[in-house]
């Protein structure tokens, strides 16, 4: 009975009242039209199974019940009946058709990607994301900001547990965006589930997908495809902002990077450079190198004590600038400033007893940089 | 037993019924006792190339409907 109960109320649930939503089991109704019409889809569905399910399984368990042997039930031993034949055939193909039917227009809405007002290109990293706002001149890395004590059970948890990041994409509400999908490394997948967008990334290859938000929020997603040992370390969260907000958000964030590549000409001592290292190389570096500096076994190899890292300070600048072309070790000069790039390489040569005793200038690292471009 | 070839109908039907995935115990054991199978080959090769056309055109349809 109590069985029974819940199958009722997972059934009630899954027509979407707001009253189940903590615990949840059927996928989000999501805030646009898109997401909307699939949900729909998905519901009509279900629905059309389940009536298959309780017609089949009735007459099933009806005939099973009604013929049983204790009646003097015998079988029948007949080899065809052209005419079952032709109806057990064609009911399926009707319904396949009358579910093909709105599915079929649904999806050539969501694969029309014409008439946009924004373009972003996302490329997925081994572990985050790049937004490239087409013909705004912003370019920026979203990587994940869950403290690494909570990962490790030393803290409790946020709410937003791996569901947070430093630099979210920024989207105006009631415009249509469009996304233009791809790789630097391996396949990733660009899952924002509120929107129904779930896009494959894969190098070498773009893919598009768009979305059209009416209201403002902060919308949380995920990588989807499995592409490493921190697949589940890149989050994706897209804020949806007024126009008005949108507009002021590309004012700053254009100032903000413009203000970053020119202090790449500042002198930053000793301390500055080691507190700034180790602030970066917690976000970008650790996930391999690990915190400790140690390593993680013949995978990703340690720098404490590493022949790179405490020698020749000139290879050690180019295996982090450009990356080690073949291996996970990727080139870091789009993604980390001039500053930070100096800040981590100075932290590696005297960090963990790796005591060196050298630093980068920021400046040294721009020269690089301008001229790879 | 006949031996001449099945006629132009029945050999549509014939592979149509194979199409659709059902065909009566009657029209089988006729089809099985008309010597070559070559008619019933090159038929179904024929209403498959229909049946791809048909496709595309469908595909066309539903995107025309959608105005891309
Ligand atoms: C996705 C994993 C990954 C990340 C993130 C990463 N590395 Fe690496 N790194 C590697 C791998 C793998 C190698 C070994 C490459 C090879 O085969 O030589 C390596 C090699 C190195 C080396 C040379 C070590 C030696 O002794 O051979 C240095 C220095 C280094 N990385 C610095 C960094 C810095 C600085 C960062 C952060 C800005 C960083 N790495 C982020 C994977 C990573
Ligand atoms: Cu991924």
């Amino acid at each position: 009975m109590r069985v029974a109960a819940q199958f009722l109320l997972l059934a009630l649930a899954s027509g979407a009242s707001p009253a189940y939503a903590d615990w949840q089991l059927n996928m989000p109704r999501g805030v646009t039209e898109i997401s909307h019409a699939v949900f729909d889809l998905h519901m009509i569905i279900f629905w059309i199974c389940v009536a298959i399910a309780v017609v089949v399984f009735g007459v099933m368990f009806w005939s099973i019940f009604h013929h049983r042997k204790s009646r003097g039930a015998r079988a029948e031993n007949f080899h065809e009946n052209t005419l079952v034949e032709v109806i057990w055939t064609l009911v399926p193909f009707v319904i396949l058709i009358g579910m093909a039917v709105p599915a079929t227009a649904t999806l050539v809405k969501m694969y029309d990607n014409s008439d946009a007002e924004v373009d972003i290109q996302v490329t997925g990293y081994q572990w985050k994301w790049r937004y490239q706002y087409l013909g705004e001149d912003i370019d920026f890395f979203s990587s994940l900001t869950t403290p690494r004590e909570q990962i490790n059970n030393e803290a409790p948890k946020d709410e937003n547990y791996l569901l947070e990041v430093d630099n979210p994409m920024v989207i105006p509400a009631g415009k249509k965006v469009r996304f233009l999908v791809t790789a630097a490394d391996v396949i990733h997948s660009w899952w924002v589930p509120a929107f129904a967008v779930k896009k494959d990334a894969i190098p070498g290859f773009i893919n598009e997908a768009w979305t059209n938000v009416p209201e403002p929020g902060i919308y949380r997603g995920q990588c989807a495809e499995l592409c490493g040992k921190d697949h589940g370390f890149m989050p994706i969260v897209v804020e949806v902002k007024s126009q008005a907000e949108y507009d002021q958000w590309l004012v700053d964030t254009r100032a903000a990077q413009a203000a970053t590549a020119a202090a790449a000409s500042q002198v930053l001592s000793m301390d500055e450079l080691m507190a700034k290292g180790e602030q970066v190389y917690n976000t970008a570096c650790a996930a391999c190198h690990q915190v400790n500096g140690q390593g993680l076994g013949s995978v990703f190899p340690a720098l404490k004590g590493s022949k790179i890292a405490l020698g020749d300070i000139d290879a050690h600048i180019d295996i982090v600038v450009n990356g080690k072309a073949g291996t996970a070790m990727q080139a870091f000069k789009d993604q980390l400033s001039a500053v930070d790039l100096a800040a981590v390489i100075t932290w590696e040569r005297n960090a963990w007893g790796n005591n060196v005793g050298d630093k980068v200038d920021p400046a040294t690292i721009q020269k690089l940089k301008e001229g790879a471009e | 037993m006949p031996s001449s070839g099945p006629s132009f109908f029945q050999l549509v039907c014939s592979v149509l019924a194979a199409f659709f995935g059902v065909q009566s115990e009657h029209n089988r054991q006729r089809d099985f006792s008309r010597g070559s199978a070559w008619p019933y080959l090159v038929m179904g090769l024929l209403a498959s190339g229909v049946f791809v056309i048909f496709v595309i055109l469908l595909v066309r349809w539903a995107l025309s409907l959608a105005g891309a």
